[in-house]
């Protein structure tokens, strides 16, 4: 050990609320796991936010209009795909129009559709990406590539590499905490220690109900908890010196009293109840159709404002093969409101300027219809996935607000300009938080590991 | 046009307007100075006439078939460039103009790119595929020290950097370890006293093969290897979609295991046991299950385009097969050379073209774009036969009861309506007469006023209930209908009916083939060339005999190394799954070497193997640093590579909830048979093979008995861990979707709230309490029993006295100490770092 702190006063030190020590750790005992690995640039984003909205929102109806499409709507239109992939329902390839007027808002004149109100009303501060671009047609895989740049392979989610980067800003929560998540692998940390995984929380709809596990004290009073607590802390700090001292154990008995001062403080970093009426009212929080990502949101706020480094918000629901016209609008006034509230509180609080808020689904649709029972009027239909193109959107830390970037093709299927493939955005993402994707690395099994693979380049238009 | 013509042949053209958009559109990603992507350098004639991986870029004369021009056209989804965005249409115009003129391309400059070959006799020079030796035990200076020739071995590291070994861990100490190594589950007190009382000289023999006789031993070690498979429930990651018949695989290992199946066989069942010969139905079933082995990691099983979905099956495979029997990452050979070890796209693509010419999934006919892993149908005995018979009689019947009182029910329910119905005519007009009672003339009485509405709330409240019976009905029929064909089946691997040699394909593109390769092996592993494969067959069954061949230079050493890093905690090769230039050197070479010859000599019993380790003199060691060691080992090896004590382990999840469930008494020893609840309807949904998205399963209901079962006996899913196994997640399970021999372990303060306030381990203190009190009225005599069931050892007095000092502290002044107080002092002892810790 090189050196001069040892490895209890570290933990000490840095003992971050999911502060930890991997077992691997033991030889490079003095390295911080949370300690800021890449220090290069200059960030000009700190934090992260990041809205998964899972299914793939369409695109053209949203924000990419294609008047192409509108004057077609119900012919046939030339499928650009190739012939052996197998196709479900769209054979037709029927235009299918917008499902609402979408208009230029704001001083830039960035198109966003009438479902989306809130958000037309802070255009100005985000900047639309509407080149997106990714490799696979399913929902699995997609998401896979969207959090963690692959899909063939586990790999750490994005959040977990930003960790590995950055480390923590705060000592009493993790440093990347996932909302509502999907699968483990959303924001598994694979490969990289263990205290870089997401934690997953869920949203507390109630006063009662806890977002981390086995917060609750299950014995019958807090003095008989401790009780318990000093006899095994007596037991544990004996065979340490029995064995003449060991690591993990040290861990153990620090992350004992950790969990204990957790099971007092984190109920109230994460209580809403707190919250003033007209922050509850912005987000939406009570109501009918905002309730739930309304708290999401804000409780995505909070975590950000206390110092959690990367915050996954994800919902689904986008997913529409059938009767969009109908179902778009339920997924749109579900969020509309609770993301531009994120996005007006964050700027109220001078947060925006350095947590940079990014907003996506795995993929897009297309711009032909789907009908799964292929009886359906051309009105009840749907949409397919489309990887092919799509859009995104980033606001806050670094990037050009009200910047539009990237055209599609008349028909809306090809990306003609401004393509930003996953790894791209994942590189800019890691720019903006001051890394270089290239150098952000993690050996395992004989190679060294990037999010962004060997691909990724920083799309340098979009940064203000 | 014949002055453009002229132009375009014309040097000046070509420097003048198309070198400057070579340069700035194309170079950053193309030329010597900066990148090569694709393989395609486009800064010199050469470079376009070899062109990349997709062939030559540029066909003089005929920007029709020029794949650069079809690139900046941007017309094939699949090759646009440049990748951020179409050229503008002019300088498309102008490169069209030159190809079509010939191309003409003075530049020679720009280095040419041969193609970096593998060099195989440089490769096998490497250590890890050098013949495995035999070299002799070391003489060591302290003789009396060594248990076996291995400890020779061991000791001459140390004494060479004049290490001392620390002394053996006592007895108590040694039978926890072992007991929890070889089976996952601390020893019991009898077990402890039977130990402790065993004066003679065989008394560690004894435990060693008791232990490994046990049932428990398969259950631990089968979880082990299925760390090496990504094994779940269900098929690939999406939907839910379960896969019914994984446990068989899951059982096949617990049995091999226990009926300690010689390695090399136990490898060639997995890769091709269907086309090895059996001696009787049993054996032939048997070996259908094992290749199980190549179809339960995380296959996905959902891509609309199935040549690439096929391709990404075989990734999964090959990188299973490296991983596991090779300490080789064969996947970096799917699209390029491996950059550091001498496997090249030719191994690859002659394990692939074996695997390819046995396919291992199937596009489901009326679902979407959904596929499904291929199973088999086993071979029964005239018994199993008979049973299953016989259970399909009785779905038949149960079937047959339901319908009829679907039908009885189907009937009153239209009874009902009609009642109802009539009840509507009946009650309109009463009201109207109420209402003209109330102006005067009565000249009816109307009958009673609020029988009608008493009768039509019980008909309504009938009718809803036969609603709700009749919809449960209707599933649960649908549900019986659907899983009435008890056929057993495995999930398995099978000769397609053309077997072949496959292409290269480039990038691991299956819509780029280039060369064919012949089917064939690592040749920087193999010592002669790969036996004939049989016209019509795969090719697995050759694969499988090189793997399980003594000449084989990796299956051996990274077999055992293996299993040393779950004894010891650390591989002798610490990257137990990679053998490769990258990795680890082994840190005693000469003991690998031995172990790896041993087990081979022993005819590759584990057993065999397993016992000689953990009665060696090294394993007795104790895991405690020295006090005062002079010369400190501490210093001279601070990362105890050379095994100078024993590694302390967390208990890994299994063993950690086994060992819970174990303590209080509330384990359930003879578990197996599927994981998934399939047989209650909760659980199963979308029961039809027409729909757009397949049958799935969701854990909503477990089976009772799961709640105490042997965790690998649990379901496993890739999408979540939720549910009563939730401790897995906590405590490093192996992610299902990932393969991978050795599970990192953490320590994060998820786990020690779980320890703290979790439901599991309360709910075991306070069993273990009750059975305490039940079974021992003494409580000086229970903390007694106490300390042997949770810790193993006997009680200390210093120990004994603070918990006698919990116990009045928790229990209100002047009550007796009860279950409660004694709760807590279980839960404690069950979350305290001694029991969570194997020393």
């Amino acid at each position: 050990m090189n050196s001069p702190f040892t490895r209890r006063q570290l933990l000490q030190r840095t003992a971050c609320g999911f502060g930890a020590l991997a077992l691997h750790d033991i030889a490079s005992a003095a390295s911080n796991p949370l300690a800021a690995r890449i220090s290069g640039m200059v960030p000009k984003a700190k934090r992260v936010i990041f809205l998964f909205m899972g299914g793939g929102p369409s695109q053209m109806d949203l924000f990419d209009p294609k008047p192409f499409i509108e004057g077609k709507h119900g012919q046939k239109i030339d499928s650009p795909l190739r012939k052996e992939v197998t196709q479900i329902g769209t054979d037709q390839f029927l235009a299918l129009k917008a499902m609402a007027p979408v208009r230029p808002r704001g001083q830039s004149g960035m198109m966003i559709s009438d479902l989306m109100p809130h958000l037309a009303s802070v255009a100005d501060d985000i900047c639309l990406l509407r080149g997106m671009n990714a490799d696979n047609p399913q929902h699995a895989g997609a998401t896979l590539q969207f959090h963690t740049g692959t899909f063939a392979e586990v790999r750490p989610s994005m959040g977990a590499w930003v960790s590995y980067g950055l480390g923590s800003e705060n000592a009493n929560l993790p440093s990347f905490v996932s909302i509502q998540g999907g699968g483990v692998r959303e924001y598994g940390s694979a490969f990289l220690p263990a205290i870089h995984q997401g934690t997953k929380l869920t949203v507390p709809l109630d006063g009662k109900a806890l977002p981390v596990e086995n917060l609750r004290n299950v014995s019958p009073t807090d003095a008989i908890q401790r009780q318990r607590m000093d006899f095994m802390t007596r037991m544990n700090r004996r065979l340490v010196t029995d064995l003449g001292g060991d690591a993990n154990m040290e861990g153990m008995i620090q992350n004992m009293e950790l969990a204990a001062r957790m099971q007092l403080t984190t109920p109230e970093i994460v209580d809403l109840s707190k919250e003033s009426q007209a922050t509850l009212d912005l987000y939406g929080v009570g109501g009918k159709d905002t309730n739930t990502f309304g708290r999401a949101c804000l409780l995505a706020r909070k975590l950000s404002e206390a110092g959690v480094r990367f915050v996954q918000v994800s919902t689904g629901g986008w997913d529409h093969h059938g009767d969009i016209r109908g179902n778009l609008p339920k997924l749109c006034a579900q969020t509309d409101q609770p993301v531009a509230a994120l996005l007006k509180d964050l700027k109220s609080r001078g947060l925006l300027q350095d947590t940079l808020v990014l907003w996506s689904g795995e993929f897009g649709r297309t711009p032909w219809s789907q009908d799964l029972s292929g009886k359906s009027p051309i009105d009840k239909h749907g949409r397919e996935h489309q990887p092919e193109s799509f859009c995104a959107w980033m606001a806050g830390g670094g990037v050009r607000a009200g910047l539009t970037y990237g055209d599609t093709d008349d028909m809306g299927y090809r990306v003609l300009n401004g393509k930003v493939h996953i790894h791209d955005l994942h590189a800019t993402m890691l720019h903006l938080l001051g890394i270089d994707h290239t150098k952000l690395t993690a050996r395992h099994l004989g190679r060294d590991f990037r999010l962004t693979d060997v691909y990724g380049e920083v799309v340098t238009d979009i940064l203000a | 046009m014949l002055c453009l013509a002229s132009h375009a042949a014309d040097p000046v053209f070509f420097e003048s307007k198309v070198l400057p958009i070579l340069q700035q559109r194309c170079f950053e990603c193309h030329s010597h100075g900066t990148k090569i992507k694709g393989g395609l350098a486009l800064d010199s004639r050469s470079g376009w006439e070899q062109g990349g991986d997709n062939g030559s870029a540029i066909k003089p004369g005929q920007p029709e078939a020029s794949l650069l021009i079809k690139a900046v056209r941007y017309t094939d989804a699949d090759l646009e460039m440049p990748p951020k965005g179409r050229l503008p249409t002019s300088e498309i115009a102008i490169l069209e103009e030159w190809v079509q003129k010939g191309a003409h391309d003075p530049r020679t400059s720009g280095a040419s790119k041969p193609r970096k070959g593998i060099d195989l006799n440089a490769g096998r020079q490497f250590w890890a595929f050098q013949p495995v030796r035999d070299p002799a035990p070391p003489t060591v200076k302290n003789a009396d020290w060594p248990a076996d020739p291995l400890d020779h071995f061991i000791l001459a590291k140390l004494e060479e950097k004049s290490i001392l070994p620390v002394t053996d861990a006592d007895r108590h100490t040694w039978l926890r370890r072992v007991s929890l190594d070889l089976t996952g589950l601390p020893p019991t007190p009898a077990e402890i006293q039977a130990f402790a009382r065993d004066n003679s000289p065989q008394a560690y023999e004894t435990v060693a093969d008791r232990l490994l006789t046990s049932r428990s031993y398969g259950e631990r070690w089968a979880r082990h290897w299925l760390d090496l498979t990504g094994y779940a429930d269900m098929m690939g990651t999406s939907n839910g979609v379960y896969a019914e018949h994984a446990w068989r695989y899951r059982d096949y290992l617990i049995a091999a295991f226990n009926a300690d199946k010689p390695f090399d066989q136990f490898v060639r069942e997995q890769i091709a046991g269907d086309l090895l010969p059996a001696t009787s139905t049993e054996d032939r079933a048997e070996n259908i299950v094992a290749t199980g082995f190549l179809m339960v990691g995380d296959i996905e099983i959902v891509n609309p385009d199935k040549a690439k979905m096929e391709t990404d099956h075989i990734d999964t495979q090959m990188i299973k097969i490296g991983q596991a029997f090779m300490g080789m990452t064969l996947g970096c050979a799917r699209c390029h050379d491996h950059k550091f070890d001498p496997i090249g796209l030719e191994d690859y693509y002659g394990i692939a073209g074996m695997l390819r010419s046995s396919p291992s999934s199937h596009k489901m006919p009326d679902m979407g774009v959904w596929s499904t892993i291929n199973s088999t149908v086993l071979p029964e005995t005239p018994a199993q036969l008979a049973a299953r018979k016989t259970l399909e009689s009785e779905t038949e019947q149960r079937i047959a009861a339901m319908k009829t009182k679907q039908k009885k029910l189907t009937e009153e329910r239209a009874s009902v309506m009609a009642q109802l119905a009539a009840l509507g005519k009946a009650t309109a007009p009463v009201a109207q007469i109420a209402a003209a009672t109330d102006n005067a003339e009565r000249e009816v009485a109307p009958p009673t006023k609020t029988a009608p509405t008493a009768d039509k709330d019980a008909l309504t409240k009938r009718r809803d209930a036969l609603d709700a019976d009749l919809k449960k009905l209707a599933g649960d029929i649908n549900h019986a209908e659907f899983f009435k064909d008890k056929t057993p089946r495995a999930f398995a691997m099978s000769d397609g009916p053309q077997p072949s040699d496959m292409p290269v394909y480039v990038r691991g593109n299956p819509y780029a083939p280039s060369n064919v390769v012949p089917r064939g092996v690592l040749r920087v592993a193999s010592w002669d060339r790969l036996p004939a494969i049989p016209t019509g067959q795969s090719g697995r069954l050759q694969l499988a005999d090189w793997l399980a061949d003594k000449r084989n230079p990796l299956t051996a050493r990274v077999t055992v190394n293996r299993i040393w890093q779950k004894l010891f905690g650390t591989g002798l090769v610490p990257t137990v799954d990679y053998f490769g230039a990258r990795g680890d050197l082994p840190t005693n070479p000469d003991l690998l070497d031995h172990l790896a010859t041993r087990f081979m000599r022993d005819g590759w019993s584990q057993k065999a193997f397993l016992r000689t380790l953990v009665l060696s003199r090294t394993y007795r060691l104790s895991s405690a640093n020295p006090k005062s060691a002079f010369p400190d080992p501490q210093s001279k090896d601070p990362e105890n590579k050379l095994f100078w004590r024993m590694n302390r382990q967390r208990l890994d999840a299994e063993a950690l909830r086994d060992s819970m469930f174990a303590i209080s008494g509330e384990l359930i020893r003879d578990s197996g048979g599927p994981a998934l609840v399939m047989e209650n309807p909760e659980n199963c949904a979308s029961l039809s093979l027409k729909g757009v998205n397949p049958p799935n399963y969701a854990h909503k209901v477990p089976r009772p008995s799961q709640e105490f079962e042997r965790t690998i006996y649990l379901p496993v899913f890739r999408n979540n861990f939720a549910g009563p196994d939730r401790l897995r997640s906590v405590f490093d399970f192996i992610n299902p979707a990932m393969i991978a021999g050795d599970r990192p372990q953490t320590v994060v303060p998820t786990q020690s709230l779980f320890l703290l306030n979790n439901d599991l381990p309360r709910k075991r203190a306070s069993a273990l309490a009750a059975k305490l009190i039940a079974d021992e009225p003494d409580e000086l005599a229970r903390l007694e029993v106490l300390w042997l069931r949770a810790l193993s050892r006997p009680i200390t007095s210093t120990e004994r006295a603070e918990a006698a000092a919990l116990l009045k502290a928790v229990t209100p002044p002047g009550k007796p100490t009860g279950s409660a107080a004694w709760t807590e002092l279980c839960h404690s002892l069950l979350a305290s770092n001694e029991f969570v810790f194997r020393l």
